[in-house]
């Protein structure tokens, strides 16, 4: 493996939910601690199961492993990070301001960009010399922060008029105001990410388009800002050996060795690894130590038993319920990469096959799907966000505007502003806004939608049209904002995509809990992709097969209201009949 | 010299651009309160968001909070005393205040009110 040679001090593993990251940091450590490194691994993972993998409870402190000598792990949770750092600065307050104000401003504490800065201000720690990391040869990250975070650590007009005065006047660096850590800290460790010989990036990613487009990046976002040491791992690249054994296997080798293909011409020049699809769950030393040993022959796991048909409701059923009330908005909503724009577009096929007038919008940046449906259906219209675009003309829209009287110094601190991953939520959310008028008429299904969180600050604007709502109420004009259509599961109608593996389903589980913050309740929950809706023969899928049954078990019993299994397909499921065949189960055919 | 203190409402960015709209009066505040303290102004800036114990240290900040909500905000005081609410000040307004003599041309005041917010 590449990436494992001549290690540098830090190693940072990033990549999507679910890829495999934590595994793979996990195996790396265990690895290097055989060869007489004495190593710190350190996990920031939500759904940390490194506690899980080595057999015992680790949590937020430096841990020995007994099972590894050299080995010592320890396991940040970012959200609790987050909420240590709203209780220190709400805590004092609460019950002395009112309590609007109160709840106002933990809103405003509980986006994704505290949270990141709460992780990153527990990592700073680790990344200087102290007596607490000497003894470490190498300190292993499972995630890394955002290019965004870096630049605004990097900003020096941030810094000066923020952590020396302490008065605020940097952008988003605001959740660093209650942190008390020194600026030569900060800086200290913002120069050892951006140093080839202290800190290796390893970009973590599947043998899929889309997987490889967001790796592709964060590559170039990390490099622009100085983090020129990167790796490419490509994960779960199912072993050729399988496609023998039957179609469906044949047919994801196959879609695999295409994604790799085509991969992005900014990832080419990464030197890069691949680690095979294993049948075993990663936990325990053993399954670690096999991950990245690319000379482990798949084990038979003998016969596995399956169900033949999966005991679980197919899209079709759901969108019977959906076409009942004859129009609304339904949204899918979820992580990238899980697969939103597929099932968006076999919904909206499914709706409009049935006579059904439907309106079809997807942010898919490829677009080739939505195309392919563009006139097929007599009842079906296609339409398009497209997140950059929307957010780039956001972007000139206020800098032309807003910014025109400013100076350079002003300018380039309301571009750094405009970088932060908000403005692509505010921008969508208005493209968004736009569309979702036309749900009364007909169905509107779209494949993204705002945050809880986003929601959340923007019913600000709802309060305020509420108020003109009850002063206009007697006039009879009807007005409703985004947030209070989104409210109304008469109206509109969630639907959580995930896939049947522990992270994504944790991650999916974050998303309803942040919307229910914002009285939105999901109203079903879509299970994608799964080997275990598809009747494998493949051994290897088999068991892949059978883990699954006990996230989707989860989500049926402990998270979704209502749930539909869809199954991975042979094809790609582009076109009208591909995406009809998504709605139903396949079953084993003897 | 007297002492400007702005009590900001609950923002991630200061110049608001996280809001659902621009708010022309951020992005020109930021930079006037820039201009202002490079002429020798005192000003401090205070985020509910992220410093709400100077809000609630105030007993005018905090009566004022009680009575009109964080909607209600910013509120400007000079000198301890409440010299404007519900908008931010202009140029002209602080170079009054700070007692700077004004030689730079005030530009105009750009839109007013809706509260921006981001996370």
């Amino acid at each position: 493996m590449k990436f494992l040679d001549h290690p540098p001090r830090f190693l940072f593993f990033t990549g999507k939910g679910g890829v495999g990251k934590t595994s793979i940091a996990c195996a790396t450590a265990v690895l290097l601690a055989g060869e007489g490194r004495r190593m710190l691994l350190v996990s920031t993972d939500p759904a940390s199961n490194v506690g899980q993998v080595f057999g015992l409870n680790i949590g937020n402190q430096i841990t020995a492993i007994p099972a590894v000598p050299n080995l010592y792990a320890m396991e940040i949770d970012p959200q609790a990070a987050a909420q240590a750092y709203r209780d220190r600065i709400v805590g004092p307050v609460r019950g002395v301001l009112p309590e609007s104000v109160v709840k106002g401003i933990e809103e405003q504490l509980s986006g994704a960009c505290t949270t990141e800065i709460a992780a990153f201000d527990e990592f700073t720690a680790l990344m200087i010399d102290s007596a607490l990391t000497e003894r470490f040869d190498h300190i292993i990250f499972d995630t890394a922060p955002t290019g965004h975070t870096i630049r605004l650590l990097q900003l020096p007009g941030a810094w000066s008029g923020f952590l020396e005065e302490g008065k605020g006047d940097a952008s988003c660096l605001g959740p660093l105001a209650g942190l008390e850590k020194q600026r030569s800290q900060y800086k200290a460790a913002v120069d050892a990410l951006a140093d080839p010989l202290h800190t290796r990036l390893v970009l973590v990613a599947r043998a899929q388009h889309a997987t490889l487009r967001e790796a592709a990046r964060t590559h170039e976002e990390l490099a622009a800002i100085g983090l020129s040491q990167q790796y490419l791992v490509i994960n779960g690249v199912l072993p050729a050996g399988e496609a023998k054994q039957d179609a469906l296997a044949a047919a994801i080798c196959e879609r695999e060795q295409a994604a790799l293909s085509a991969i992005p011409e900014a990832l080419k020049p990464l030197p890069r690894d691949q680690v095979s699809l294993k049948p075993f769950n990663l936990v325990g030393l053993d399954a670690l130590r096999q991950l990245l040993d690319s000379d482990t022959a798949v084990t038979e796991s003998g016969n596995v038993e399956l169900p033949p048909t999966l005991n679980a409701p197919d899209l079709s059923t759901l969108v019977d319920d959906i076409a009942a009330d004859g129009h609304g908005l339904i949204m899918l909503m979820g992580k990238g990469g899980v697969g939103k724009t597929t099932l968006a577009a076999a919904v909206a096929v499914e709706l409009a096959s049935r006579g059904l007038p439907v309106h079809l919008t997807t942010s898919d940046p490829a677009a080739h799907l939505a195309e392919t449906l563009e006139g097929t259906l007599a009842n079906l219209t296609v339409g398009r966000i497209d997140p950059r675009v929307e957010t780039e003309r956001y972007r000139q829209h206020v800098l032309a505007t807003k910014g025109a009287q400013l100076d350079a110094q002003g300018r380039a601190l309301l571009e750094e502003d405009l970088r932060s991953p908000c403005t692509e939520e505010i921008a969508v959310f208005q493209a968004f806004s736009r569309i979702i008028r036309e749900a009364g008429k007909k169905f509107v299904v779209m494949d993204t939608a705002p945050t809880g969180h986003t929601l959340l600050l923007l019913d600000a604007t709802g309060a305020y049209h509420r108020e003109i709502v009850r002063q206009m109420g007697s006039t009879g004009v009807h007005y409703t904002t985004p947030m209070m259509q989104l409210q109304d599961p008469k109206q509109t109608k969630i639907l959580i995509v995930t896939l049947a593996e522990t992270t994504p389903v944790l991650e999916a589980a974050n998303l309803q809990a942040d919307l229910r913050r914002a009285s939105i309740e999901p109203w079903a929950w879509v299970v994608n992709n799964s080997i275990a809706a598809s009747a494998p023969r493949s051994p290897l899928l088999r068991q892949r097969a059978h883990n699954e049954l006990r996230e989707i078990e989860a989500v049926a019993t402990r998270h979704a209201k209502r749930f539909a299994v869809v199954s991975l397909l042979k094809n790609e499921p582009v076109g009208v009949d591909r995406l009809l065949e998504l709605a139903e189960h396949i079953t084993e055919v003897a | 010299m007297k002492s400007i203190q702005v009590f900001a409402p609950a923002l991630c960015c200061n110049t608001g651009v996280c809001g659902v709209d621009v708010d022309q009066a951020l992005v020109s505040f930021s930079a006037d309160v820039d201009w202002a303290k490079q002429n020798g102004a005192q000003i401090e800036r205070f985020n509910l968001a992220q410093q709400p114990m100077a809000f609630a240290d105030s007993a005018t900040v905090k009566a004022f909070l009680e009575r009109s909500g964080a909607e209600a905000l910013p509120l400007i005081l000079v000198d301890g005393e409440v010299a404007l609410a519900g908008r931010y000040p202009n140029r002209t307004e602080l170079a009054r205040w700070a007692g700077i003599a004004e030689t730079v041309e005030v530009k105009p005041q750009g839109g007013c009110c809706s509260g921006s917010r981001c996370g």
